[in-house]
């Protein structure tokens, strides 16, 4: 049975009842307990995460491994505990995305991902090294991390 | 806001089931001990606070805040949608 729920973004919203997402423990300083995630901007690799219970409550989402090639999740302990996520690579993970009117500033949280799993969601701290807080997603997306430039992403624009 | 002194290995007992044992001191650090039931997350203050502006931020984008179309260099990887724009 579809689940409807109302956005001030996007109006009335319908998904299917087995797209909403439980989020036990919220997001963190966020709460929200019921989630989906919603696809308003096809093909751009950009979603919502929707609270399907407070219809301002919606934040962009991407999923890591599409934006960032070297994108690894290490759990702690506590949150496999926690989450009973054994395998991360088995669960559907997504990073939040601070959006600017600049592309360039754009930034996705890798320290913080949303694990994804058995109709559960939950963010969880990544002990990797190589995760920031604000990592430019179009800077990675150019393969060239540590010393990208704008140049990669400008140069496409203007293709 | 409570304030106690306690000794290492002293411990603190918040509601039924939250205990901080003060494992130890030295100098100015001193090292917590916290049992929580499963599933209460426990974070030390600043990711905690960073994370939470990272969500804050985030959750103020507008609705169209987002490309509406496909970005090249998103797709680096390969993945499908159109390569290019036309």
């Amino acid at each position: 049975m579809p689940v409807k729920f109302e956005s001030v973004r996007f109006g009335t919203v319908e998904v299917p009842d087995e797209e909403v997402l439980e989020f036990p423990f919220g997001l963190i300083g966020l709460g929200g307990l019921r989630y989906a995630i919603i696809d308003k901007n096809p093909g751009t690799g950009f979603f919502w995460l929707h609270s399907v219970e407070d219809a301002a409550l919606a934040l962009p989402v991407v999923d890591p491994h599409q934006f960032f090639s070297e994108f690894a999740l290490e759990l702690y302990d506590e949150d496999r505990e926690r989450t009973g996520v054994e395998n991360v690579e088995a669960a559907k993970l997504f990073v939040t995305v601070r959006a600017t009117p600049d592309p360039l500033d754009v930034t996705a949280n890798l320290r913080a991902p949303l694990v994804i799993a058995d109709g559960k969601g939950y963010q969880v701290l990544n002990k990797s090294e190589n995760a920031p807080l604000q990592a430019p997603l179009f800077e990675l997306a150019s393969q060239t991390p540590a010393t990208a430039s704008a140049e990669p992403v400008r140069a496409a624009d203007a293709a | 806001m409570l304030i106690l002194t306690r000794r290492p290995g002293e411990r603190v007992v918040i509601g039924d089931e939250i205990l901080v044992t003060v494992m130890g001191v030295s100098g100015h650090t001193v090292r917590l001990g916290i049992a929580a039931p499963e599933g209460v997350p426990i974070y030390r203050e600043e990711i905690w606070l960073a994370v939470k502006e990272e969500n804050r931020a985030a959750a103020e984008a507008g609705a169209n805040s987002l490309p509406s179309t496909p970005i090249q260099g998103a797709d680096a990887q390969g993945n499908d949608g159109p390569a290019e724009e036309s």
